[in-house]
């Protein structure tokens, strides 16, 4: 569950980026971030992976208060979350398998468990035969993918996307749509930040417009505006 | 969960290190050279220290009597010696003796006979207080068959003003060079951070802990220290050596400590300071990423 409370963010330079924002996400929903440039999305993306603290107003998520909560807890708050990136992050020097299992190494996962758990992961994402690829062998799309992966390497309940399909062609975005779908439907809550109109409307999800940092619409099966 | 392996850390500090060799180079580079330097000046004081030891300065007055004295005319100042106020003990040196020292310590002297010996008897004193040297001269020179003395009491003096001076420098020298050589890592591990920007990044949105991110980089900075304090150890060693051979075959009345005696302190000494140097330099590199 994912909670904001009448939730402001200003910035040193005196911006509001977040006017009190009043968002409630359940566990295991599916919900479209969409809005235009300077809306507050980055913003807000930034306050839920505990970036930026919110300036007044509560943040929950889980079992997390994000308003109060110490800089010794985000690394173990972070874990349950998984996020995918316009830019995809990945490693060059590494091979698929290593760029997933890397998200597991770092957090002291065993190896016994890594070496069981990223070729099923990497199943789920369609990239098992692709595993001893380097980044800069695989296309765009799959690069996207090898992203979710790792995402999803610590079993995280949360799915943060910015932009998922933003560097990539709109057959691979429909590719990448549909995992994040499936894996919405594996009982983990999904929020992808996007400002794709196409996508946002053939997927009918809900879909919350953010704009001048106040939520302005947040509609079940709602289309872009 | 399991403890990650230290060989990873120290994996990934190498890779930091030569990665940025040449600002890694030039950090091992001026942190061996402050070293060397700081070193230098601590052995130069320790050998002071150990020279004021070995005269025995601050309260030893030798008297030297006339040539031509009897046996009994010495016993007699040795007793009158003795008697003085403010005199702790008083050992005589025959000629004989001090002909075989001087054998011994110079080898010009080892062709000289008993019956050619140009030296004369003599007594050492040990005084009990600096501010009565004086009036203990006066009373010394009234004796009948006094000669001359020796006193050291300038020299330890002198000794004593120059060994606070280096001190000072030292101080300072010491002060500039730790600030110079944190600077120096300080940019290093910055560089080293910089070329790992997108893996701590991603690190930290998967969750590893500030000390995981941090710690290849402390590590880095400990192996600069360690390097740079070994090879100032070797070099410091070399120049010490070369002083010590040449004090010892040139200049006899120096006491050069023996390297052997003092190259554990050295060594500790450091290591100890290089180390704490890497991490200091390195913890300030790294603060905004253990607040994450």
């Amino acid at each position: 569950m994912i909670d904001f409370v009448n939730v402001k963010k200003a910035y040193p330079n005196g911006t509001f980026a977040l006017k009190g924002v009043n968002l409630h996400i359940d566990d295991g929903e599916f919900v479209f971030i969409v809005g235009h440039s300077g809306a507050g999305k980055t913003t807000l993306m930034k306050l839920l992976l505990r970036e930026e603290r919110p300036t007044s107003g509560k943040l929950i998520v889980g079992d997390y208060n994000l308003t109060e909560m110490s800089n010794f807890k985000v690394p173990y708050y972070r874990r349950e979350l998984g996020v995918v990136f316009q830019d995809f992050r990945l490693f060059p020097k590494k091979t698929v398998y290593e760029n997933v299992a890397f998200a597991m190494e770092v957090v002291g996962t065993p190896k016994k468990m890594i070496r069981r758990r990223v070729p099923a992961i990497l199943n789920t994402v369609n990239l098992a035969e692709k595993q001893d690829s380097f980044p800069q062998e695989i296309s765009g799309g799959e690069q996207q993918r090898v992203a979710l992966a790792r995402a999803l390497a610590n079993n995280p309940k949360i799915i943060i996307a910015d932009e998922p399909t933003g560097n990539i062609d709109p057959k691979m975005s429909l590719e990448i749509m549909n995992l994040l779908i499936k894996i919405n439907k594996l009982g983990k809550t999904v929020i992808v930040v996007t400002h794709e109109k196409n996508l946002v409307d053939y997927y009918k999800q809900r879909v919350v417009h953010l704009k001048d940092g106040l939520i302005t619409e947040d509609k079940v099966g709602g289309m872009f505006q | 969960m399991k403890r990650y392996s230290l060989f990873y850390f120290i994996g990934q500090a190498f890779r930091g290190l030569w990665r940025n060799g040449v600002m890694s180079f030039a950090s091992i580079a001026i942190l061996m050279s402050c070293l060397v330097v700081i070193g230098g000046f601590t052995l130069l004081v320790y050998n002071i220290d150990v020279n004021l030891e070995d005269f025995g300065l601050q309260n030893e007055i030798i008297v030297y009597l006339n040539f031509d004295l009897e046996e009994e005319a010495i016993v007699a100042i040795g007793d009158k010696l003795d008697s003085l106020d403010h005199v702790e003990s008083v050992t005589r040196t025959t000629k004989s003796q001090a002909l075989q020292q001087m054998k011994q310590e110079y080898e010009v002297y080892a062709d000289v006979t008993e019956e050619e010996n140009p030296l004369s008897d003599s007594f050492t004193i040990i005084y009990q207080e600096n501010e009565k040297v004086p009036e203990l001269k006066y009373q010394i020179q009234q004796i009948e068959g006094y000669r001359k003395l020796s006193d050291k009491a300038d020299l330890a003096s002198t000794l004593e003003s120059f060994k606070n001076g280096i001190m000072l420098i030292f101080i300072w020298f010491l002060a500039i060079l730790v600030v110079v050589s944190v600077f120096i890592i300080v940019n290093t591990i910055k560089l080293s951070v910089f070329a790992r920007r997108h893996e701590i990044s991603v690190m930290r949105y998967v969750g590893a802990t500030g000390w995981f991110i941090t710690l290849p980089f402390v590590i880095e900075g400990i192996i600069i220290g360690l390097v740079s304090s070994i090879t100032a150890y070797f070099v410091e060693w070399y120049f010490y050596s070369y002083i010590e051979t040449m004090a010892t075959e040139d200049m006899k009345m120096i006491t050069i400590a023996s390297f052997d005696s003092i190259y554990l302190y050295v060594l500790i000494g450091f290591i100890g300071l290089g180390v704490l140097t890497g991490i200091i330099g390195s913890s300030i590199s790294l603060g905004k990423y253990l607040k994450q």
